[in-house]
């Protein structure tokens, strides 16, 4: 237990020393660690022909993954409007931003629906869909991310899914998550703190 | 969550002014500044978000009714995260709205839902939902369609 508590505190230290050595602000998103490696997996992307979309940012960019379906009342259209409001008071950097959202309820989101829908939050956003249901839980596994889509006995259907964000860099690795919630301002700072660790990477 | 507490707490703050302002004429449940968000393309679902005031008894929302034209169902839920930390909807009986108190229904927490839209919201448009009440019966309450500030 002493032990623990010494790691801990030399952890701390470390960190509080990274946070004062280095010039990048703490983000505000959850850091997983191990980072999920998700470079080898891929979904139809059914705004672009249902080409296989790997999960990596293209060099010097970052991509923005959310699990959701278009009959979500609440908490969709709350967190992609508020990725919406990040972009736009981003400035130039928001054109190295890609959104992708994979759709948790297919039966329902076909391919025009899913597209129109992401689309009208961020143009040429990326709607990933498959009818596979084996296909969508290898890839929501890694992320972490849980979904159920349940029909009741007088055929209205309930959805459950994690409502994270997911930040990936051009490696496939996922650098930061934020929860539902998260004000639009701190997604702006992460998100411009992620496209600028990007653009370094690449020069 | 942080976003929900602020709100409350300006909620609370607001609420505190309104009360010395008009003492008195607060009897009976409030429901003020409506609005819902101007629908996605091909959404059929909207939620409309109202804020609650207590009168000087407790009383509880039991019903709420959009009109037919703009919703075929209306149902008053709730949005709950559960154990793994996935986002659940579900219906409400009610939402009790204790006296003197502030209660929001906001993203992420209670909403009136409309279910199956007859056409998506456009910013700007305007309709009445009716809100019933257990103790103070049937308010009415514009809702302004907006965009998500």
């Amino acid at each position: 237990m002493r032990l623990r508590a010494a790691l801990g505190a030399v952890a701390i230290s470390v960190l509080l020393l990274s946070a004062c050595g280095g010039e990048e602000a703490e983000p505000a998103g959850i850091v997983r660690d191990p980072a999920p490696d998700l470079a080898a997996l891929s979904l139809p992307d059914a705004a672009n022909g249902n080409a296989e979309f790997a999960f990596k940012a293209d060099p010097g960019r970052l991509l923005v993954v959310y699990f959701g379906y278009t009959s979500c009342p609440d908490v969709c259209p709350t967190t992609l409007a508020d990725v919406r409001s990040a972009l736009e008071d981003m400035g130039d950097d928001a054109q190295y931003v890609d959104l992708a959202m994979i759709t948790v309820d297919p039966d329902r989101d076909d391919a025009e629906r899913l597209t129109a829908y992401v689309q009208s939050f961020v143009p040429e956003s990326h709607a990933l869909r498959t009818d596979d249901p084996d296909a969508l839980w290898a890839v929501a596994e890694p992320f972490g991310a849980f979904y159920e889509v349940e029909t009741a006995a007088d055929g209205t259907v309930e959805v459950g899914h994690t409502a994270f964000l997911y930040g990936i860099d051009d490696a496939g690795l996922l650098q930061l998550q934020w929860a539902f919630g998260t004000e639009p301002g701190d997604l702006r700072s992460d998100f411009t703190l992620l496209v600028n660790r990007a653009k370094e990477n690449r020069e | 969550m942080i976003r929900r507490l602020a709100v409350v707490g300006l909620g609370m703050v607001l609420m505190a002014m309104t009360m010395a302002a008009c003492g008195g004429d607060d009897d009976t449940v409030k429901a003020e500044d409506a609005w819902a968000r101007t629908s996605a393309m091909m959404q059929d679902a909207g939620a409309v978000y109202v804020t609650l005031t207590g009168g000087e008894t407790a009383d509880s929302l039991v019903k709420a009714q959009a009109p037919t034209d703009i919703a075929a169902m209306t149902e008053i839920h709730e949005t709950t995260m559960n154990d793994e930390g996935a986002m659940m909807m579900g219906e409400v009986p009610a939402i009790d709205v204790p006296a003197g108190t502030t209660v929001m229904l906001e993203p992420g927490g209670y909403h009136i839902m409309l279910m199956n839209l007859t056409a998506p919201l456009e910013s700007g448009q305007e309709f009445d939902v009716v809100l019933t009440f257990e103790t103070a019966g049937d308010v009415t309450v514009p809702v302004e369609v907006r965009e998500q500030e």
